[in-house]
This record gives C-alpha cells, structure tokens and sequence, in this order.
C-alpha cells in the first residue's frame, strides 16, 4: 500500500509549476488530488490527465484564492463532493513587482490576499474538512521573505506574512491534530521565473548557487511530501528551506562575480 | 448593455478611468491603467461573462477594442 492510499489532498495553484509538481508527487504515493487552477485552465486540464495516469482520482476546481468568497465556494464544493479532506498545499501566488515606492494599495492587498490571507482562509476551512481525521498543511513561501530582491518588496512581504501565519497556524491546530508547516525555495525553474529573466532580474542562478543547478518543482515537490508523512510529526511551523546552499553560502554570489 | 459598455464600465471601474477617455483605439497605457489594472479587468471580464480570456490571447491585444473583440467573440460563441 503506498503511503499516501485514501488520502485526499488539495494543492491550490495545481494547474502549472511547483504545485503540479507536488500534485504528481503526491499521487505518486497514492493521493487522490483536488486540483485547484485561476486563471489558466488548459494548463489545469492537462495536469488532471497526468494525474490520473498514475491511478488517482482527481478532481478540478476553479477559484481565485484572493478572493474569500470563491475561496469559500472551492471548499463547499470539496466538501460537498468529497466530504472530507486530509492535505492542503497552499500553494498558489501572485504578486506585483515594483519598486517599493510604487506599491500602492491595491497591489498591497492583492499580492497580499492571494500569497497570505488565502493560506489563513483555507487551512480555517481544510480543519474543518480534516476533523477526526488529522491532516498536514504546508504553504509554500520564498526567500524573498526574509531577502531583499529587485521589485519583490510585495512578495517578499506576502510570504513573510505567510511564514507568520503558518508558524500560529501549526501550534493553533494542534489539538485538531493538523501539523503545519512551510517550504520556501530560491529561484525555481517555473514558468513565473521567466517573467524575472525577461526583465533582467535572475541571473546566472546556477552559477551562484553552491550545488551548482537552479532548483526544480521536483525539489519543492519533495520537501513538502516528506513534510506530508507521518515521519516529519515533530516538525511543526518550520518553514523548510530548498536553496541549494544559496543561504548558507551568500558568498557564492561574490565569488561568481569575481571570476567574471 | 452592449458587451462594449459593459466592459467598458468594469474596466472604469477598477482602473479608475474617465469613461470619456475610454475609445476602441486607446491603448491600457493611454488610459493610465498599468499591469494590475489590466489583470484585475481580465479577472472582473471573465467573471461577469463567465469566459476564459487566456494570458496568450490577452498579450495579443494592442487596445481597448482588441479586448472588447475578444469579449464579443467569446460571448457570442456561448450564445
């Protein structure tokens, strides 16, 4: 029986990048999977068909988690089909980036609904979903959360915000018998990450980074499967780091240059 | 409400944008509405119309009347 057999788990922002990933993780362990997608569907359509190829039942749901209301709709839905859920992966984000000086409050709020305030909305509601029956929830952050990036000020806050709530989150749902915790990665090779190579803003990622590769979905799939076990019980509101050695070596960056 | 106006209105709306700038030729720069402007009136424009505009077809649009054209299309395809 593989680990994760009658398990039902929803990755929000499923549909593409890191949070396909970790749905193929996932059911690849026997997971059955809830993918959730906004905005690109095909995309979405398309991870449900690979999903079930590894004989999983999967199911699709639209929503745009910055926005509570169809936040709430998704799990009404979820409940409604399936009456219960035991993993959440608050995985989908957005963000604008800009200069601090031109963040006004609309983008404030929503880079900040879709990356934090939806991580809180959603483990409120999966609790709900997971009573009785314990459960594992993991948001995914990024290192813009504690470093400073070009035009990641929004971001970096967001997920600062989200490593926050996941830190309350994991001793509050303790007697629910909900772990929680957070994976943040570098510079993920995605499709969002082009957008920062488009404007210039990575560079030679894989050069700076001490194991010598750019971090994969894979990578990011993997940390949040173990986190997803029963032999991470004792980690609880840790936020997981998968850099490759970028924190730990900071010099690496120097170096690189140095030899150009 | 023609499809033009109502989009027209959701647009004015988020972008906070005088509907008297507002013209078929106007570029989303010409009518100050920046990136998030544009991905919250994709995000409103699907919601009302209950249609998919794709990021692909989106970057494609040089104005205000491409994005209409597309919503008319979209719209009229579901009938």
């Amino acid at each position: 029986m593989k680990p994760l057999e009658n398990k039902l788990a929803l990755i929000t922002g499923s549909g593409r990048g890191i949070g396909k990933a970790i749905a193929l993780k996932l059911a690849s362990q026997g997971c059955d999977i809830v993918v959730n997608y906004f905005r690109r569907r095909e995309a979405a359509e398309q991870t449900v068909e690979e999903l079930k190829q590894l004989g999983v039942r999967v199911d699709l749901v639209k929503a745009n988690v910055g926005d509570p209301a169809k936040i709430d709709e998704m799990f009404d839905t979820i409940a409604e089909r399936h009456g219960h859920l035991d993993i959440l992966i608050s995985n989908a984000a957005s963000g604008v980036g800009r200069p601090i000086m031109e963040i006004d409050s609309k983008a404030w709020d929503w880079t900040l609904d879709i990356n934090a305030k939806a991580l809180l909305l959603c483990a409120q509601r999966a609790s709900a979903l997971m009573e009785g029956r314990g459960g594992k929830i993991v948001s995914i952050s990024s290192l813009g959360s504690k470093f400073v990036w070009p035009t990641y000020a929004a971001v970096g806050v967001s997920k600062a915000a989200l490593e926050a709530v996941t830190r309350y989150l994991a001793i509050e749902f303790i007697p629910k018998g909900i772990s929680v915790n957070a994976v943040s990665a570098s510079a993920v090779e995605t499709e969002a990450l082009k957008f920062y190579i488009r404007e210039g803003l990575v560079k030679d990622v894989k050069q700076t980074t001490p194991v010598g590769r750019m971090v994969t979905p894979e990578d990011v799939a993997n940390v949040v499967a173990f986190l997803c076990s029963e032999e991470a019980f004792m980690i609880r509101g840790q936020t997981i780091i998968v850099d490759g050695g970028t924190c730990v070596a900071p010099w690496t960056s120097i170096v690189a240059k140095g030899e150009d | 409400m023609t499809v033009e106006e109502q989009v027209k209105d959701i647009v004015s709306k988020i972008a906070h944008i005088d509907k008297e700038i507002m013209s078929r030729e106007a570029t989303f720069k010409e009518m100050k509405a920046d990136s998030l402007d544009v991905v919250q009136a994709l995000v409103a424009v699907e919601e009302t119309f209950d249609i998919e505009i794709p990021d692909e077809e989106a970057q494609k649009f040089r104005n205000f009347g491409d994005f209409v054209a597309f919503v008319e299309q979209e719209v009229s395809k579901k009938g």
